[in-house]
């Protein structure tokens, strides 16, 4: 199929014109033309719909960036679906679309976020903080109270009805405060004030079901405002700090003390931080972080080399375990070989998360069964250098049968000639495995090798399943744990409560974890005809 | 190995026969097959009882009645279902979580191949321009896994939260969203190396014959291609339940029904091995056994992918 041909065939039937072979398929085509017209378009309505839907919340949170991405996307299914000049596009843009939103875009927002100080205590923007420290206000000492009754209109105002100590009433709107006379306000019987103007008294269950409304309501005096302190009284009150626009301070209305932006946060000269911070940028402190910062370069240190001293030694294990088993059993004269395979690849089909939970009990000191056969209380998983061996023993057993897998069809695809060939020549069989078994099943079976080590290499579950990490490294500025390999400790950085949720440095480890990984890619597709085939 | 000992061809004639499985020579048959392929024997019965050793334990223990790990014995001395019936109609979700993994990790699952195979037939049959970017773009997407992005992800699910509530943090929208951003990717090559198998002549008769692209996609590729889509599925199911990090950051701060097993059972067993170490073992069993039986049904299959793509090992 050439590019000229596509479009005229991919059209929705309209301009393919009908010749003499294929009447047949042109008359079965027909009836799905319109239905899969008004289907098509129902999708694309749908997906417009939803996507579009979100835009006025976005606007409003001036959420930009989600703008854009939303935008992008809504313009490319439009565009692969609606134009006839795009035929690779249908098949290639609903995948793109979940890959740009949920891959690519994550692994930018990666990068931006691991150079801000964005973490639980700095997720909101400046913007977000001022207006926050704007509505915080304090009762005035020795402010006017008042007697209050609620009152609503048709329209579903708020208003307060207030009296002060001096017995004076009040109309308190959104507006403004105003003093009343007795002929606007009505009362009944027992002198309670039922209406004031349009306003009329709400009920205790109108009341209660307006709670949220009435927490925001306020009448605004010249500085702060008349808040309901509780359902039948109100009392003045007055921010706390304002927000000085041609500086940028915040300033305490009371005492006077400045706070300056510095670092995310209002600090006042002598250091006294208002909460809470918001994001900035920071540029690449939470890279140097790690390795200017001795409390962090340290336990950092040390997880990255037991991350490669855990994703080799895995490797290692399992390949020995497995080739060696491979060896073992694959013999033509021995019976039972399909039996032990199904039974050998057990460990491997049981989900990882549950193998792992599973020997976490099995290992458990007090009341794992280990301890129990072997009569000892050997601390498995809470001694650093054991909890190390026992993660390797795990993860041999979880994937030793995988490689014997592989290892079993690499030798069976060795010519059996070579062997012969080789004991001809009077190889003993260790030389002929050296030799010649060896290296024609490394070659097959290096891609898959380096696979395994970067699969392993990020292999969450074993390690945070088992160990969470544990035990914790001592004097560590952040959760680092003598068990924890890199994605382990990014995601206590980020997740585990006590540590701040930093995830502008969690974020950082993030970048740094995808530069490794990218390497062993690079490596492995060197390795694999990948790369030929993206050319030809 | 030019210089060849007198000795060596003898020996070595005979170890070639024993390779085939003959006897030689009548000489102690015991001893020759303990040499041969007894020892084989041994050393795959060694194997089985590190490989299945804590298989039949976790079946014991899920059906031994007292629920605790101190006093579980290999062998009950009473057979249980309580702890089955516990988790199934006991406080705990595991129902629930068990429903979740089948709807959000079979549905991406299925979507995520469907997804791949519409890649992977442009890119193996359709010569456009931007095909190289294209195919190096998803090499590239492959070197940079999603699973790592995870705090960023997160992130983004909070905004999305005030944005569609509805697919936002904690919920099983958002998770089965983030899943389908995975598609393309390893799967995508996969699928494009098969699909070039099939001979572009049955696509070029039916074109001939006014076959649209859709028809010559879904009626004849696909059904063409059905070991792969097979493969790519039951992979990718593998994957996705398999999946704690991406899970536990959109669900794990929102409502413990919406869990999905990995989580779900993660949080349960939380540190009350002791306590709960019953129930646990029932509700484990619970889901891997269906997945033990796929594997072995699809083994062949999936070694091939697995060889292919190794998205797991």
């Amino acid at each position: 199929m050439n590019e000229k041909e596509a479009p005229e065939k991919a059209g929705t039937g309209s301009s393919g014109s009908p010749s003499t072979g294929r009447r047949e398929a042109e008359s079965s085509r027909r009836p799905s033309f319109t239905l899969g017209l008004v289907l098509k378009l129902l999708f694309l309505a749908a997906v417009n719909g939803l996507l579009l839907a979100g835009l006025p919340a976005m606007l409003e949170q001036e959420w930009w960036s989600g703008l854009v991405v939303v935008v992008i996307a809504t313009a490319l299914i439009d565009w692969a679906f609606l134009t006839k000049r795009s035929l690779p596009a249908k098949y290639l843009i609903p995948g793109t679309i979940f890959a740009l939103l949920f891959q690519i875009v994550p692994i930018l927002y990666s990068g931006y976020v691991s150079v801000t100080n964005f973490s639980i205590s700095h997720r909101l923007t400046q913007d977000q903080v001022i207006d926050q420290l704007s509505r915080r206000t304090s009762n005035v000492q020795g402010a006017t109270r008042y007697q209050l009754t609620i009152l609503g209109n048709e329209s579903g105002d708020l208003a307060f009805f207030l009296i002060d100590e001096a017995d004076m009433p009040y109309l308190g709107t959104a507006e403004g405060l105003e003093g009343l006379t007795e002929d606007r306000i009505i009362t009944d019987a027992d002198g309670r004030v039922t209406a004031v103007d349009e306003f009329a008294a709400l009920g205790i269950g109108e009341v209660s079901d307006r709670q949220a409304e009435l927490a925001d309501f306020a009448v605004p005096l010249e500085q702060g405002g008349i808040r309901a302190t509780t359902i039948n009284s109100a009392a003045a009150y007055q921010p706390l700090y304002i927000h000085e626009d041609s500086t940028g301070n915040m300033v305490d209305i009371e005492t006077g003390t400045v706070y300056m932006p510095v670092d995310g946060r209002f600090t006042s000269s002598d250091g006294e931080n208002l909460g809470p911070g918001w994001r900035v940028f920071v540029g690449l402190d939470n890279f140097s972080r790690v390795f200017t910062s001795e409390a962090i370069r340290g336990p950092f240190m040390r997880v990255l080399i037991w991350n490669y001293v855990f994703a080799i030694g895995s490797v290692a294990l399992t390949f020995a375990v497995g080739l060696g088993l491979a060896l073992a059993l694959n013999h033509p004269g021995m019976r039972g070989q399909k039996v032990y395979r199904a039974l050998l690849i057990i460990p491997y089909a049981l989900p990882s998360f549950m193998t792992a939970l599973l020997w976490a009990g099995m290992l458990n000191q007090q009341f794992g069964v280990i301890n129990d056969i072997l009569n000892a209380d050997i601390p498995w998983l809470r001694d650093p250098t054991i909890a190390k061996a026992s993660i390797l023993l795990v993860n041999t057993w979880l994937g030793f049968p995988y490689m014997f897998l592989i290892s079993t069809g690499a030798l069976q695809a060795i010519p059996g000639e070579l062997k012969e060939a080789s004991w001809v020549d009077g190889a003993s069989p260790w030389q002929g495995f050296r030799a010649i078994t060896f290296p024609m099943l490394m070659v097959a079976l290096a891609p898959l090798l380096i696979a395994s080590f970067a699969f392993n290499f990020n292999n969450f579950n074993i390690v945070y399943l088992l160990t969470q990490g544990r035990p914790a490294i001592e004097g560590a500025a952040t959760p680092a744990g003598h068990t924890d390999i890199l994605i382990s400790y990014t995601y206590r950085l980020a997740f585990e409560s006590g540590s701040g949720a930093d995830w502008g440095f969690a974020s950082a480890i993030s970048i740094l974890i995808f530069v490794m990984v990218a390497t062993i890619s690079a490596i492995s597709f060197r390795q694999t005809r990948a790369l030929e085939e993206v050319w030809n | 190995m030019t210089s060849v000992p007198q000795s060596r061809p003898v020996k070595s004639s005979a170890r070639s026969r024993a390779v085939t499985g003959r006897v030689i020579g009548g000489r102690n048959p015991l001893l020759h097959w303990v040499r041969s392929t007894g020892w084989r024997h041994l050393v795959a019965w060694i194997a089985l009882v590190f490989a299945l050793f804590p298989v039949v334990w976790v079946i014991s223990a899920s059906f031994n009645p007292l629920q605790t790990l101190t006093s579980q014995q290999l062998i009950p001395s009473t057979f249980t279902f309580d702890n089955y019936t516990e988790l199934l109609f006991g406080d705990v979700p595991y129902v629930d979580w068990y429903i979740n993994t089948l709807l959000i990790a079979g549905g991406a699952s299925l979507l995520i191949t469907f997804l791949s195979a519409l890649a992977a037939y442009a890119f193996s049959r359709m010569r456009f321009k931007g095909r190289r970017v294209g195919l190096l773009t998803v090499l590239l997407i492959q070197m940079f896994p999603q699973t790592l992005a995870f705090v960023a992800i997160f992130l983004i699910m909070v905004q999305i939260s005030d944005v569609f509530p509805a697919a936002g943090l904690g919920t099983r929208l958002g998770l089965f969203l983030v899943y389908l951003g995975g598609a393309l990717g390893v799967n995508t090559w996969l699928m494009k190396g098969f699909f070039d198998t099939i001979p572009r002549e049955l696509d070029e008769s039916a074109w001939v014959d006014g076959a649209s692209h859709n028809q010559v996609f879904f009626r004849i590729i696909l059904p063409l291609v059905a070991p792969i889509l097979a493969v790519v599925f039951v992979l990718s199911f593998i994957f996705l339940i398999n999946d704690f990090v991406l899970a536990s950051a959109v669900l794990g701060q929102g409502d413990p029904a919406n869990f999905t097993l990995s989580i779900g059972l993660f949080q349960y067993l939380g540190d009350q091995f002791n306590q709960r170490w019953g129930p646990f073992a029932a509700g484990a069993l619970m889901a891997g056994v269906p997945v033990v039986i796929i594997f072995l049904f699809l083994q062949k299959y999936i070694v091939s992918g697995l060889t292919q793509g190794a998205v797991k090992g």
